[in-house]
C-alpha cells in the first residue's frame, strides 16, 4: 500500500490504473485538470495511451472506440465539458459500452466559477443524455480516498452492468490535498473493500438479450465475429429496424438490468446517529456532507435528535432510505435545491422536508446548527440573504 | 435470388440487407460497389475490416451491410469513434467509414480535420448527396451555389466549403490528411476503385470524396423531376477529370493528394512512444 499527501485528481488516477483503465481521453478543464495531467504521465508507464481531445465530445467518443477495441476507458470533466457528453453518453448507454467518467461539479450555470465547488449537476447526471429509456448510475465520494474507491468501482459496475457509470465528484475533492492510501496488489485491493472486474468479451452477434441479466460482455470490434453495434434500435440479429416492439426491448434492458440489480450498489451510503430514529435526518452527499458529519455530531453533544444520511449510490435514487415520516434537510451546494426534489418525492406524505442550499463554499457548523434547531422547535428558517430558502 | 448473388455480394455483404433501403435511383449503391470491389482486389477479407457508418442516408443505408464487424457513430463522431478504435486495434485491422457530406464535411467536420492531424489509419469514404436528403432534402455545405434546395428556396446563396474557389480537399490536405481523391462513380468508377484502394493500402488518414446523385429529394427539388437519367446527366455534365475542368464544372475528379506512407502513422506514434517512456522513462 502506498501513502501520500496528494490531491484527489492524482488518487482518481492511480484508481483507474489498478482497476486496469488503459486508455484515457479528456479536455483540460478546471477542476478536472490534474487528473488528464496525471493520466498523461502515468498511463505511458503503464502500457496505456493519453490523448487529448478537440473538445469533450470526442473525448467520450475517443473513450467508445477504445471500448469497443476492448480497452478499459475513462475521461473526466466539469460541467461545461460533461453537457458535451450528451451525445457519446447516449451512444454508450444504448450499446452498453463499458467506461467510467468523472464529473467534477463547480459553480454554474454555463462556466460560472471554475475554482469552487459546486453540485448542480445532481439531476444532470441521472439524465445525462436524451431520449429517457435507460437508468444512470451515479457514485458520490465525499473526500479523496472515497473518489479513488468510487472510481476502482465504478470501474467494476459498468463492466459488470455493462454501461458508463459516473463520479460525481467536485471541485474539493478533486482539487483538494488529502491523505490518500493506495493499494497496489490485488490483495490489498481486496482487504481495503475494492473490488475488480476484468473486461470480457462476447463472441456475438446475439448480443442484445431483452434481459436484466448481468455480466453479458460487451461487443467487440477486430474479432471477426460479426459484431454490431450502432445508435439504432438494436435487434437480437443487431440489425436496426424501427420497430417500437424491438426497442421497447431494447429499453427494457437498459432500465432494468440497472433496477434489478441495486443490490450491487445500494450499499454505498454512510449512516451517523441513525439508530435511534432521529427527529430530523439531514442528507447530503459529496463534500458537505464532511460539515454536515461534524454538526450532526455536535448536535447530539446539544442534545439535538438529529441523524445524517450521507447518500454515495446517488442514482437509482436509493428510496428505501426515506420511508419513515421524519422532518428532513437535504444540504446541497447549489441555490435551487435539486437533491430536495428527490426526498420530497420519496418520503412519506405530509413529511416535513427543508432545504439548506450554498455553493462556491461549504456551510458552516454554526449555520447548520442554527437550521436545525429552527427546524426541530417548527420555527421558519431565516432567509440569509437568498441562500437559505424555506421548501 | 438470382440478381444477388454475384461472389461481391456472397463474400462481402449480409444479404439480409439487400435490397438496400436506399431509394431506386439512388447514387450510393454505385459507391457501395466501388468500395466492395476496392476490397476484392485487394484481396482483404472480412476480418481485415472494420466497417463504420454514421447518420444520414449514407450512414444508415450501409450500416450492416458489411458482413464483417461494424459499428454506426453518432452524427459527425464516427471519426473520433475510428481514432479510439485505431489504438485499441492491432495495426494490421483496417477500418473504412462509410458516411455522408453532411457527417463528415457539417457536424463532423472538426473531428475529421484532427484525424486528419494526427494521420490516423483510417479510411474515410464520403458518400456526398450534395445535402441533407434523409430529412427531406436541405442544403448542406457542399451543395453547388444556385441549387433549389428545401431550406433553400431561392437557390444556394450562403458561402460553402465548395464555393468561391474553396474546396473541402485544400482543408484536409492543410490539416495533414496523406491521401485524397474525387470521384463521381457515373463518370469515372474504375478510377474511383483504383483511389479506394490506394486510399485503403495509405497508412494513414485518407479520404475519398464521392459525390452521387439523390433522386428524391435532391433531383425533385432542383430539376423537378424524379427521372434518374435527368440527375445522372446533370451530375455527369458537371464532372471533369483535374486539369481538364470546364467553366460549368463543379466536381475534379482524381487524385488530389497523394503522400501515402509519409508521415507517421498515429497509432504508431502513440504506441511507439508508449514503449518507450514504459522501457526507459522518457521519450
Amino acid at each position: 500500500m502506498k501513502r501520500f499527501l496528494e490531491t484527489g485528481n492524482f488518487a482518481i488516477a492511480e484508481a483507474a490504473i489498478i482497476a486496469g483503465c488503459r486508455f484515457f481521453a479528456g479536455y483540460p478543464i478546471t477542476p478536472a485538470t490534474e487528473l488528464a495531467e496525471s493520466m498523461s504521465l502515468r498511463l505511458p508507464q503503464v502500457d496505456g495511451v493519453y490523448l487529448q481531445a478537440e473538445d469533450e465530445c470526442a473525448a467520450m467518443h475517443l473513450c467508445i472506440g477504445a471500448a469497443l477495441g476492448g480497452m478499459k476507458a475513462m475521461t473526466a470533466t466539469s460541467g461545461p465539458g460533461f453537457i458535451l457528453y450528451a451525445d457519446p453518453f447516449g451512444w454508450a448507454l444504448g450499446c452498453e459500452m463499458p467506461m467510467v467518467v468523472l464529473n467534477s461539479g463547480r459553480v454554474g450555470p454555463v462556466s460560472g466559477i471554475t475554482g469552487a465547488p459546486g453540485q448542480g449537476e445532481f439531476y444532470n447526471t441521472r439524465y445525462p443524455t436524451q431520449g429517457g429509456n435507460y437508468e444512470s448510475v451515479v457514485l458520490a465520494p465525499n473526500s479523496a480516498q472515497e473518489a479513488m474507491a468510487m472510481v476502482i468501482e465504478a470501474f467494476y459496475l459498468s463492466e459488470r452492468l455493462r454501461m458508463p457509470v459516473t463520479v460525481l465528484a467536485d471541485q474539493l475533492i478533486t482539487d483538494g490535498w488529502e491523505d490518500i492510501s493506495i493499494p497496489e496488489t490485488e490483495e490489498e485491493m481486496k482487504e481495503m473493500g475494492m473490488r475488480f472486474w476484468p473486461r470480457k468479451f462476447h463472441p456475438g452477434p446475439d448480443f442484445y438479450p431483452a434481459t436484466d441479466a448481468l455480466d453479458i460482455p460487451p461487443v467487440q470490434m477486430g474479432k471477426n465475429t460479426g459484431g454490431l453495434c450502432s445508435d439504432w434500435t438494436p435487434t437480437e440479429q443487431g440489425y436496426d429496424i424501427e420497430e417500437v416492439e424491438d426497442h421497447h426491448k431494447h429499453a427494457y434492458r437498459l432500465i432494468y438490468k440497472v433496477r434489478n440489480n441495486r443490490e450491487l450498489f445500494a450499499h454505498h451510503y454512510e449512516k451517523k446517529y441513525m439508530d435511534d430514529d432521529p427527529d430530523l435526518v439531514v442528507v447530503s452527499y459529496g463534500t458537505p456532507s464532511r460539515v454536515v458529519n461534524t454538526a450532526v455530531g455536535r448536535a447530539r453533544s446539544q442534545g439535538m435528535k438529529v441523524g445524517s444520511l450521507r447518500l454515495i449510490n446517488l442514482w437509482p435514487f436509493p428510496d428505501e432510505h426515506f420511508t419513515r415520516k421524519a422532518k428532513y434537510l437535504a444540504v446541497e451546494l447549489n441555490w435551487d435545491g435539486q437533491l430536495v426534489r428527490e426526498i420530497q418525492r420519496a418520503v412519506p406524505k405530509d413529511s416535513d422536508v427543508h432545504f439548506l442550499g450554498i455553493c462556491g463554499d461549504l456551510p458552516t457548523n454554526q449555520d447548520l446548527l442554527e437550521t436545525f434547531d429552527k427546524i426541530l422547535k417548527n420555527q421558519p428558517l431565516q432567509r440569509k440573504g437568498w441562500e437559505m430558502e424555506a421548501w | 435470388m438470382e440478381y444477388y448473388s454475384s461472389n461481391l455480394i456472397e463474400e462481402y455483404l449480409r444479404t439480409r440487407k439487400i435490397p438496400s433501403t436506399a431509394c431506386s435511383g439512388c447514387g450510393l449503391g454505385m459507391n457501395h460497389k466501388v468500395v466492395i470491389q476496392a476490397f476484392k482486389e485487394l484481396g482483404l477479407k472480412t476480418a481485415d475490416i472494420i466497417w463504420g457508418t454514421s447518420i444520414g442516408c449514407a450512414g444508415r443505408q450501409t450500416f450492416a451491410t458489411f458482413k464483417g464487424d461494424g459499428f454506426a457513430g453518432t452524427h459527425g463522431r464516427a471519426y473520433a469513434i475510428a481514432r479510439g478504435l485505431r489504438i485499441a486495434l492491432p495495426p494490421e485491422k483496417k477500418i473504412v467509414l462509410s458516411v455522408g457530406d453532411g457527417d463528415a464535411f457539417g457536424i463532423g467536420l472538426m473531428h475529421l480535420i484532427h484525424s486528419a492531424r494526427v494521420n490516423a489509419d483510417i479510411t474515410v469514404i464520403v458518400h456526398d448527396n450534395l445535402g441533407y436528403q434523409s430529412t427531406g432534402g436541405q442544403f448542406g455545405f457542399t451543395t453547388p451555389m444556385g441549387v433549389k434546395t428545401d431550406s433553400s428556396p431561392y437557390g444556394m446563396f450562403e458561402p460553402n466549403l465548395m464555393s468561391e474557389g474553396m474546396d473541402v480537399m485544400h482543408i484536409l490536405k492543410g490539416a495533414g490528411a496523406t491521401f485524397l481523391a474525387r470521384h463521381v462513380v457515373l463518370a469515372d468508377g474504375a478510377m474511383a476503385v483504383e483511389s479506394v484502394k490506394k486510399a485503403i493500402l495509405n497508412r494513414g488518414f485518407s479520404l475519398v470524396h464521392m459525390p452521387h446523385p439523390c433522386v428524391t429529394n435532391f433531383a425533385m427539388k432542383h430539376l423537378g423531376s424524379r427521372v434518374p437519367v435527368e440527375i445522372f446527366r446533370w451530375f455527369k455534365e458537371r464532372t471533369a477529370p483535374l486539369g481538364q475542368e470546364k467553366p460549368n464544372t463543379i466536381w475534379a475528379t482524381g487524385i488530389w493528394h497523394d503522400a501515402s506512407n509519409t508521415r507517421p502513422e498515429f497509432s504508431e506514434v502513440m504506441w511507439g512512444a508508449t514503449e518507450k517512456i514504459r522501457r526507459t522513462g522518457a521519450l
